[in-house]
């Protein structure tokens, strides 16, 4: 291959972007936004950093539930991302690696083909799901192993998708409806009702969970800790919020120093069962009242539908990337639950993806890599001959 | 139970009630709230921006463009156009064409196995009661007061 690989992991929160001989990619909020404090321009991706005062940020998305829906905000973001501010994408010399989700609406994708290939006219395209990029990494770096069993939470849901030789198994795929947005959203619900109004503050909040939650060990127990005063109640802690003067970013004070005092005016919240309460939502849905299997029910589930013989390779092989795995315990509750589900003749291993977030995209980079990636391709030339079907015949998603 | 339930509170004696309907579709509320991306208004919807400076829409087209691209490229606005479904759209379009599977909703999570857990709608900790009036979750009298002068059925229609 003569040309550059672009690879652009496009997830509804962030957009993980960068040419494949890079180290890291560059993570932008998928997203154009509006900013009360600033009234002549909107922000888009990371130009955020640009604002001085987030607060009432306005958020503009491309993906509604998880599928890419709003084409004019979307294409704006990629202009962004391929512009000289950023990337100077050469598209003619391009070969561009695109991640849409797991059973992507078909006119979606025909969008998708139709925009690269016709709009930004690049040189070859590889449209693929996020998990299979993560997979073929993990198998690359773990040859010895047959199967995988992938996890994929990000923003507006979690997959859980068994992947045997490396093929991925579609009818035993399972999508919960529960992912980052959702925990936000909760977030700001509950901080709302039980302390201060902070239901147009989803920017400061989405910090407040990124900086404060954990997964409970044992939620039970951690509920009655919580009820206690400090010091034997562990959990409480104050929140200081940003006042975007002197205070640029919100910080979570440590156990010593969090006794509920503003000497200087800090705006506080305080947090106790919300610290957990939040991300228990991944492992139970039905806290909030959606009817589905947490995370770890539905790897038990996932696996049970593989046939029998690839099981004991799945249970070892359970991998976790996306943006929610980065919580603290996330890692350690997946394998504890679903230990006690699993067969006991089965060995469980879970491992957390160094990076989950960052993961699929370096995926994409060990994809490009590898000696099958031109075959994978759909070329200009492809395009030009046979349109859309080039690509339904070559990608599957 | 013969009669047609209308999913609003009822008066029952000297006690409001909300039925069995009217529960569901306050869950089903609270859920789609839930995945708002904003709950606030656009803070600059109808803003007339300051003459110099362009229009949002027109900042979406012509970003990052150089001119000589800018002639034959299409504008934000033309994708608008041409790829304008919904998620809704989509997902009819999808059971039409591929109503077998698997699919977006074959894929879609199974009922939950595990016992209910029941929480405080107020402070978020276990809580053994209901309230009667609407089904909401609390833990103590003090939680009970504050719902009912906050939530309860201040909402229902
Ligand atoms: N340290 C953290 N603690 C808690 N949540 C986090 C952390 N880091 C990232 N997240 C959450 O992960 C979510 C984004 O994950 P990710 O980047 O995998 O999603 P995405 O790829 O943009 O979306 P999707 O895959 O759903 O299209 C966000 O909701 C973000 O708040
Ligand atoms: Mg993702
Ligand atoms: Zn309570
Ligand atoms: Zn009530």
């Amino acid at each position: 291959m003569t040309s550059n690989v672009f690879i652009m992991d496009n997830g509804a929160h962030t957009i993980k972007a960068g040419y494949s001989n890079q180290t890291e990619p560059r993570v932008l909020l998928n997203a154009v936004m509006k900013a009360k404090s600033e009234r002549r321009r909107p922000f888009i991706g990371d130009q955020l950093d640009d604002c001085r005062d987030a607060s009432g940020l306005f958020y503009i998305l491309p993906f509604q539930k998880g599928y890419l829906v709003n084409w004019d905000v979307q294409k704006t973001v990629w202009d962004y991302v391929f512009s000289k501010e950023i990337f100077n994408v050469n598209h003619a010399s391009t070969t561009l690696i695109v991640t849409e989700p797991f059973f992507n609406f078909t006119s979606i994708q025909e969008a998708m083909s139709e925009i690269f290939f016709e709009e930004y006219e690049v040189d070859a395209l590889l449209r693929i799901n996020a998990g299979d990029l993560s997979v073929h990494k993990y198998h690359r770096d773990r040859p010895k192993e047959l199967c995988c069993l992938l996890v994929d939470s990000g923003f507006s849901f979690t997959h859980i998708a068994p992947y045997i030789q490396g093929k991925k198994q579609k009818d035993a795929i399972i999508r919960i409806e529960m992912g980052g947005k959702m925990l936000t959203n909760h977030l700001k619900d509950i901080v709302s009702y039980r302390q201060l109004n902070v239901m147009d503050e989803t920017y400061v909040i989405n910090q407040v969970k990124e900086d404060s939650c954990f997964v409970s060990a044992d939620f039970n127990a951690d509920m009655k800790k919580a009820r206690l005063k400090p010091p034997a109640n562990d959990i409480l802690r104050d929140y200081v919020l940003p006042d975007f003067t002197t205070i640029k970013r919100g910080y979570l004070r440590s156990l010593e120093e969090s006794n509920g005092k503003s000497p200087n005016n800090e705006q506080l919240i305080r947090l106790n069962n919300e610290r957990f309460a939040v991300p228990e939502l991944l492992f139970r849905p039905s806290d909030i009242g959606v009817p589905q299997q947490g995370v770890a029910e539905a790897v038990v589930q996932a696996i049970s539908s593989c046939p029998e013989e690839t099981r004991p390779h799945l249970y070892r092989n359970i991998f976790l990337t996306g943006g929610n795995c980065n919580i603290p315990g996330f890692c350690e509750r997946v394998y504890s639950e679903v230990r006690s589900a699993a067969p006991a003749e089965y060995q469980v291993n879970v491992s957390l993806a160094k990076g989950p977030t960052q993961y699929a995209w370096h995926g994409g980079a060990a994809v490009s890599q590898s000696a099958q990636f031109p075959e994978q391709l759909v070329t200009r030339d492809d395009w030009e001959e046979s349109g859309f079907s080039a690509c339904s015949a070559k990608f599957s998603v | 139970m013969a009669s047609r339930e209308t999913g609003r509170a009822k008066e029952t004696g000297n006690r409001r009630v909300l039925d069995e309907a009217g529960r569901r579709r306050r869950a089903r509320k609270a859920l789609e709230a839930l995945e708002q991306d904003n709950f606030h208004e656009d803070p600059h919807a109808n803003l007339v921006m300051s003459k110099k400076a362009p229009k949002f829409e027109e900042l979406l087209d012509s970003h990052g463009r150089s001119k000589e691209r800018k002639r034959k490229t299409r504008s934000a606005d033309y994708f608008k156009q041409r790829y304008r479904k919904n998620f809704a759209m989509l997902l009819e379009e999808d059971q039409l064409s591929n109503p077998d599977g698997p699919n977006y909703l074959t894929a879609q999570a199974g009922a939950s196995q595990l016992p209910e857990r029941h929480l405080c709608a107020v402070c978020g900790f276990p809580s053994p009661y209901n309230c009667v009036a609407c089904g909401a979750r609390y833990c103590s009298t003090r939680c009970y007061s504050t719902h009912q002068d906050t939530r309860c059925l201040k909402y229902t229609a």
